[in-house]
């Protein structure tokens, strides 16, 4: 159902805030940057509109008088495949974390920068648009691969043991890039573009130099790596069967 | 002398009140004792006196040597001598007794002596006072021989039985005590007990009291323990409801203070100028750092996060990483695995704050981690100006920020200290600052393990 409008040359969106000074302004803004924008006061007239148009993506406040983000979420995810990227007011993880388990896309924390929004409705939207399925949003869930669980909220690991081993958000994004396609060979410009757009740090970091110390973090014998292996000819790839929990 | 008494007086309720009864029963021994122990001294020395002063008074009244009561039927010798050494044991107070006694009869006497012997097992009259039925002398361990000097005539000599030393009747006393300490003190531990046991509690729940969790403290023990239990209870349940009001507050708080910020964000967006937006963006996102700061300072009391088994080296790790990923100078040597129970991403916070104190203020930081078997040390160095001595306390009271350093390239109005010593002491630990001597200043965050 979204496919030919994703596909076409105006993408819909549908935004839905309570506070008008918020959303009209971003509105604004983000139909400069080519998308057509819907806005919504309230969940009431979100679902409303949600029925009445073909929406490729909806940009949803959490926090709104009535029927909350959260709850319209759980609807959206019930009834369509819509993506849905939410705006929260505060960044404590375990908003975050119940905001993804509700089957959100991904998530913005205000204030947040209307360029930083703009590109990552773009991803999820490329996403959409080629994939056809639906990736989990990038924070939700943990996966476990050869004795060790990436837990997502915490951005650590935990090793058999039980102890949680912190990761710098460069190690993280490139380890989740990789977990969540395990045994497939992914190039420094995939990696490079995969672990872009999440985070402000962490761009322009070699991934050679992140992957040498993950290698550190997991591998029995880094000079030896049987979990990040290198692949001839450019690029990475994790050897390990991966189940996510 | 001080050390000794604190060791040996106990800080226990049911230890002071067992020792305060037990000294009070030992003093009341005592006395009781020393009362007992002079009135049978008195009825020895009556017992040993009165007999001897009425043959006494007798055999001088007897006038004659070879009457009834001499020799072997009287028990009273009439002597040349004193037959007394006066090297061998005697009874002063034995001797004034029997000099008084027989001064108020009237009769005239000089010198009194006396000696204590031992009666030896063989002793040839042990076989007339078995015939006889002589049980005071059949019991007796020793005699005393009374000799009293009559003037012209000579020494009248006789001997009673005597008893040395009550060493069973202090036995007996010793054995009565420890059953008094038997019977009082063991109710009064047993009660004591029964009173500190709740007062216990109470300070274990005092300790470990964190808000939101309701659970009451059972009323038990007396009713005074009670009333206590009950106001401790009520004071518990005010303040988590306190708690809970502030933190709705501060959610409020937040959330007004976000939406306005979120809308101004948006809104530069159509800011022509690229430099403007940009200083624009970075003052917002500044006032947002802020208002985090705040926010977590009002929550560190009542963290979200649970205690987690953390590999603390990865932890620093991580967080200079993520400074050395925006080209940051930070100087770390990944340090082995150490393992310790905390907050990680509030500990993460911790370390960041100072790690970006050390950035502003110094334009690098030095980041080291140590460890020995009581605690682990997390030390962040700069080279910049330093603190002076007498301010080094006052840069962690929130919205604290040194003239000196108070210009506006440095941002941030002082909370990241003030935040990390919060995290590090809800963690039980402490954040110390000190001037480093070759200049710049040294952070540590101690952690007990």
């Amino acid at each position: 159902m979204l496919q030919p409008e994703a596909m076409g040359d105006t993408p819909h969106l549908l935004l839905v805030d309570d506070e008008r000074s918020i959303r009209e302004p971003l509105a604004q803004y983000l139909t400069k940057q080519g998308f057509r924008v819907t806005q919504s006061g309230d969940a009431e007239s979100a679902r409303t509109r949600l029925a009445a148009y073909a929406i490729d993506l909806v940009i949803l406040d959490i926090m709104m008088p009535g029927e909350d983000g959260l709850s319209l979420c759980r609807h959206i995810r019930e009834t369509s495949e819509t993506p849905v990227i939410l705006l929260t007011a505060r960044s404590e993880e375990t908003d975050r974390i119940v905001g993804l388990e509700m089957g959100a896309d991904d998530y913005v924390v205000k204030p947040f920068s209307p360029r930083e929004l703009a590109a990552r409705v773009k991803v999820i939207l490329r996403r959409a648009a080629g994939g056809g399925m639906r990736q989990h949003a990038p924070d939700s869930g943990s996966f476990a691969f050869a004795g060790w669980v990436l837990k997502s909220g915490e951005r650590a690991l935990v090793d058999r043991e039980g102890v949680s081993v912190p990761l710098s958000t460069g190690e993280y994004n490139l380890l989740h890039a990789l977990v969540t396609r395990p045994r497939q060979v992914l190039t420094r410009d995939q990696l490079l573009d995969l672990t872009q757009g999440r985070e402000a740090a962490a761009f322009d970091r070699a991934i050679d130099n992140q992957v040498s110390r993950l290698r550190k973090k997991i591998e029995g014998d880094p000079k030896n790596p049987e979990l990040i292996k290198t692949v001839w000819g450019g690029g990475y790839t994790l050897a390990a069967e991966v189940t996510r929990l | 002398m001080t050390l000794m008494r604190l060791k040996l007086w106990p800080r226990s309720l049911s230890g002071q009140m067992a020792l305060l009864i037990a000294l009070a029963l030992f003093v009341a021994q005592v006395v009781n004792f020393a009362l007992l122990l002079n009135e049978r001294k008195r009825i020895r020395i009556e017992q040993a006196t009165r007999p001897a002063v009425t043959r006494l008074v007798d055999a001088a009244d007897g006038n004659s040597a070879e009457g009834p009561l001499f020799g072997r039927n009287g028990g009273i010798d009439l002597l040349p001598a004193s037959p007394i050494r006066n090297d061998r044991e005697h009874r002063a107070d034995v001797e004034a007794a029997l000099r008084d006694a027989l001064a108020d009869t009237g009769v005239k006497f000089g010198r009194i002596e006396t000696e204590v012997r031992p009666i030896a097992a063989n002793d040839p009259r042990m076989k007339r006072w078995r015939q006889r039925g002589l049980q005071r002398w059949l019991r007796a361990t020793d005699e005393i021989v009374i000799a009293v000097q009559q003037p012209g005539r000579g020494w009248l000599v006789l001997r009673a039985p005597w008893r040395r030393g009550d060493l069973g009747f202090v036995w007996g006393l010793v054995a009565q005590t420890l059953i008094l300490y038997g019977i009082i003190l063991l109710p009064v531990l047993w009660i004591g007990r029964r009173l500190s046991r709740p007062l216990r509690d109470l300070a274990a729940a005092a300790r470990d009291f964190t808000p939101g969790r309701h659970d009451a403290i059972e009323e038990r023990g007396p009713q005074d323990v009670r009333d206590v239990i009950a106001a401790f209870n009520a004071l518990r349940l005010r303040v988590t409801g306190m708690l809970d009001e502030k933190d709705r507050m501060l959610g409020a708080i937040g959330h007004d203070l976000r939406t306005p910020l979120a809308a101004l964000r948006v809104r530069i967006e159509s800011v022509e100028d690229d430099d403007d937006r940009a200083r624009m963006a970075d003052t917002i996102d500044e006032m947002n750092r802020t208002l985090d700061d705040i926010l977590s300072l009002a929550r560190v009391g009542k963290p979200s996060e649970p205690i987690t088994d953390v590999d603390v080296a990865a932890l620093v790790d991580a967080v200079v990483e993520d400074f050395r990923d925006l080209d940051q100078p930070v100087q770390f040597d990944e340090p082995v695995r150490l393992r310790m129970k905390l907050r990680p991403t509030l500990m993460r916070r911790a370390v960041r704050n100072l790690i970006e104190n050390a950035l502003k203020y110094g334009g690098a930081a030095e980041v080291r981690l140590r460890e020995d078997e009581r605690q682990v040390v997390i030390e962040v160095a700069d080279r910049g100006p330093g603190i002076p001595a007498d301010r080094l306390a006052d840069v962690f009271d929130p919205f604290t920020r040194l003239e000196a350093s108070r210009n506006k390239d440095t941002g941030g109005i002082g909370l990241g200290l003030a935040l990390t010593r919060a995290i590090t002491r809800d963690a039980g630990g402490e954040v110390v600052l000190a001037s480093r001597p070759e200049g710049g200043l040294r952070a540590t965050i101690v952690l007990p393990r």
